[in-house]
């Protein structure tokens, strides 16, 4: 039983952005143990930037967060853009790479371990696929493949990012169910999302960005007709006349 | 009071050709010529300093300079520096005396290895034979009186001298390799400058034929001159200043052949080196083939 | 038979000396090609020739001609342009390959200013450069030391090294594995490049380093089976090509890398992966 404060991740006045120009500005929020949390608004809220940020890739410009679990034990899925696709390596090798932890740069596979990764794999539907050099993967296919990766990971505090982006609807419905297996395990799960749809069926917990925090907290109380208007009016593009910003000093005097 | 006014005169007219004539040479062997024969009365700048490689020269903006201002400029010819002479063309059509006037020339061997600069059918290097280099000065005192006829004297003297101490030792060499019997006298280098020193002094130069110092290299080549080696029972190899000696060393090793010291072609060496004027060369190069055929 | 493969190398000791250093060559400096190859960084091996200069410039200036201070100075050069262009690429918005072209570039202007304060016209890198027919024990002894530790840097780096090729911000995120793969691979195509222009020209040891990995690439798909493709299409290439300089007369190096090029080529018209592989290897497709 955790203590009654205990938290998956607290934002601390956390500031994030490029050149002067915020992405997140002044998030005050703190996500409790075994959340099943979504990141929604619209594009250019920064939701990407403040995942980066949480899972060490990013700087804060201002303010901070907190980890209330041990950074080994973050597992961070981005967006595809950096994979290189042709690279002759399959999806077995691929996706055994999430128990880098337990077998670190030069350990070799027990079978205990294979057995594990070829599991894993059936349990998000690629059984079969082990051979397949991943660039021959759809993908729907290699998201599977990366979420079993994750799984691997074993973590306790999960970051995905647009994670459904681009993918066929079973492919999303079946990691879905995934992703709520792993809440009713007790890990925290923080997901950035587009589908409004999905995220009213399956995350209890929303926090609505639109460069600043509009809303958190259960999502029927965040994604509201009123609040949707608001984070919809928000600029898209960094405003170079923007004056410097006061805002949280203001706030706190 | 007659007198102290002749000095004065004296005095005036020798400062008077105090500058020096000043000679651009295409390379460090024909610099050392040139500053013998001329003396005092010349500043001799070589282009290709010693231990360089004549072959593969790129010219430099300041190589250009040296040429316009020089009042004399020495090339060797037989195809051997065809760029100074494009130079010369291009700085302001100074003539260039060509050094090897008159020698009568060898044709080049077949497998001659050019360095990526041809040659032309001649054989370039006849500096390698004392008595072209008679000539060779002839020409070059015959050059400097047209450019400095006030010197006219100086220069036959200094001249007759240097022709004289080359002389001897044409013939110094001459005989110490006749005293040899011939099939002692052959030896293998890697570079094929020599074909001047073997006709003169009858020493067989067997060239690492197909085996030059920079080109890349056949096996079938060196096979070929390994076998030859065994074969002939050639004493000793050369290396020279100008290559990577590993290549020769190796086929030493293998032919059976000893490696010898090292033998200056195209190039003097360093004023401390054992070849540091033509005459070293000269004396250099024969004592070390002597010694490497019979230690 | 005998006479046409196995007498030119029991007659002379040149010829076995030269098919081991191809060996050496095949075993070391091919595997790191074909990480170079998947890396998208084949052209490192060209402009590395050029960056050694000032390394190898000022060790002759120290040294004279000493074959073996040139050498660990172009090495230092070597190492020195290489690591800086990745850290550039690590901590700035320029991507490896711009990264290394300007330090190259620099590298090697500062290397022919250097050689020319010397006012001698000496072809340095000429002399730096080997030949596979003059091997001396010394430069045997270069290559074969060099193979050996890239071989133990491949095997105990070869997951980082993988995952830093296809998936690096997984690499990131689980440790601090990232820059010790980055540099240490880039120190081993150093290594391995100077060594071979050291012991066998720059023709050999690029040529011996790229050719026979694109060659594998186009025939196998999986990593390992590159690796063991590449290696072999190596070797071979360095014996039929000491055969044909021996019996043909045609230079050894050229002979050499000639025909990993020639393997190339075939590989390109027949393979699977090559030009025409969809039509050549046509089969029924199955039920699923």
């Amino acid at each position: 039983m955790s203590a009654p404060d205990a938290f998956a991740l607290a934002c601390d006045n956390l500031t994030l952005g490029y050149d002067r120009h915020p992405a997140v500005h002044h998030l005050d929020c703190r996500f409790p143990r075994g959340a099943l949390v979504a990141v929604v608004g619209p594009n250019g809220a920064g939701k990407s930037t403040l995942l980066k940020a949480i899972a060490g890739e990013l700087e804060p410009i201002e303010g901070g967060y907190r980890l209330g679990v041990p950074r080994e034990r973050v597992a961070y899925l981005p967006q595809r853009g950096e994979l290189d696709l042709s690279f002759p390596v399959s999806v077995f090798d691929m996706v055994a790479m999430g128990l880098w932890r337990q077998i670190g740069a030069f350990g070799r596979l027990h079978p205990a371990q294979a057995e594990l990764v070829r599991a894993t794999l059936a349990r998000v539907g690629l059984s079969g696929q082990e051979q397949r050099p991943i660039g021959t993967l759809s993908g729907g296919q290699l998201q599977r493949a990366r979420f079993a990766r994750l799984m691997l990971q074993d973590a306790d505090l999960l970051l995905l990012d647009e994670p459904f982006n681009a993918i066929d609807s079973r492919t999303t419905e079946d990691l879905a169910a995934i992703m709520q297996e792993w809440h009713a395990e007790g890990r925290s799960i923080v997901a950035v999302l587009h589908d409004f749809d999905l995220v009213r069926r399956v995350f209890p917990h929303c926090l609505l960005l639109a460069r600043e925090q509009l809303g958190f907290g259960p999502t029927a109380e965040v994604l509201t007709p009123e609040l949707l208007a608001r984070a919809r009016t928000l600029a898209e593009s960094f405003d170079e006349h923007a004056p410097v910003c006061h805002r949280h000093a203001e706030a706190a005097q | 009071m007659k007198h102290l006014f002749a000095c004065l005169l004296l005095a005036c007219s020798t400062s008077l050709f105090a500058a020096p004539l000043k000679v651009v040479a295409s390379f460090s062997i024909l610099a050392d010529i040139s500053e013998r024969v001329g003396g005092e009365r010349v500043a001799v700048h070589a282009l290709v300093g010693p231990d360089g490689d004549a072959h593969a020269w790129q010219s430099r903006p300041s190589d250009a300079r040296l040429v316009m201002d020089a009042d004399v400029v020495i090339a060797n010819g037989l195809g051997f520096d065809t760029w100074l002479e494009r130079l010369a063309a291009s700085a302001g059509s100074r003539r260039v005396v060509l050094a090897s006037e008159g020698v009568k020339p060898l044709d080049q061997h077949d497998d001659h290895d050019h360095h990526g600069d041809d040659h032309g059918p001649l054989d370039p290097h006849a500096w390698q034979n004392v008595a072209n280099v008679r000539i060779y000065a002839r020409n070059i005192a015959t050059a400097l009186i047209a450019a400095d006829a006030a010197g006219e004297s100086y220069y036959r003297e200094r001249l007759a001298g240097y022709d004289a101490e080359l002389a001897a030792l044409d013939a110094d060499i001459r005989q110490r390799f006749a005293a040899l019997p011939e099939e002692a006298r052959k030896v293998v280098t890697s570079h094929d400058a020599f074909a001047y020193f073997g006709a003169a002094y009858g020493v067989r130069f067997l060239s690492a034929a197909g085996v030059g110092n920079r080109s890349e290299v056949s096996a079938a080549a060196m096979a070929r001159l390994i076998r030859q080696l065994r074969k002939e029972q050639v004493p000793v190899v050369f290396i020279e200043n100008v290559n990577d000696p590993r290549l020769i060393e190796r086929i030493g090793a293998e032919g059976g052949a000893r490696v010898g010291g090292t033998l200056y072609s195209d190039a003097l060496s360093g004023p401390d080196g054992p070849a540091a004027s033509y005459v070293a060369m000269m004396r250099h190069n024969a004592d070390t083939i002597l010694a490497g055929i019979q230690p | 038979m005998i006479e046409l493969f196995v007498s030119p190398f029991t007659d002379f000791e040149f010829m076995r000396r030269a098919l081991a250093g191809c060996l050496a060559l095949a075993l070391g400096a091919t595997p790191v090609g074909v990480f170079l190859l998947l890396r998208r960084m084949s052209l490192m091996g060209d402009a590395m020739s050029h960056a050694i200069l000032p390394g190898a410039a000022l060790g002759y200036l120290a040294f004279g001609l000493s074959l073996g201070a040139m050498t660990v100075g172009g090495i230092v050069a070597g190492l020195v342009v290489v690591l800086a262009a990745g850290l550039v690429a690590r901590s700035s918005i320029l991507k490896e390959d711009a990264s290394l072209a300007a330090f190259y570039l620099m590298s090697l202007a500062a290397g022919v200013l250097i050689v020319s304060l010397r006012g001698k016209n000496l072809d340095l890198l000429h002399v730096l450069f080997g030949s596979v027919l003059s091997l001396d024990d010394g430069s045997l002894l270069l290559i074969a030391a060099i193979t050996s530790a890239t071989l133990l840097a491949l095997a105990l780096l070869y997951r980082p090294l993988v995952l830093e090729c296809f998936d690096p911000s997984f690499l990131r995120s689980i440790g601090r594995w990232s820059p010790v793969a980055h540099y240490g691979f880039l120190t081993l195509v150093v290594l391995n490049l100077v060594s071979g222009f050291h012991a066998l020209g720059t023709l050999m040891a690029v040529g011996i380093m790229i050719l026979p990995a694109a060659a594998a690439r186009l025939w196998v798909k999986n990593l390992p089976a590159m690796l063991v493709c590449a290696v072999g299409l190596a070797f071979a290439s360095g014996l039929v090509g000491l055969l044909g300089s021996f019996h043909l007369d045609v230079p050894a190096g050229p002979a050499i890398v000639l025909t990993a090029g020639l393997a190339h080529i075939l590989s390109i018209l027949f393979a699977p992966g090559g030009a025409f592989g969809a039509r050549l290897y046509r089969r029924t497709h199955l039920e699923a």
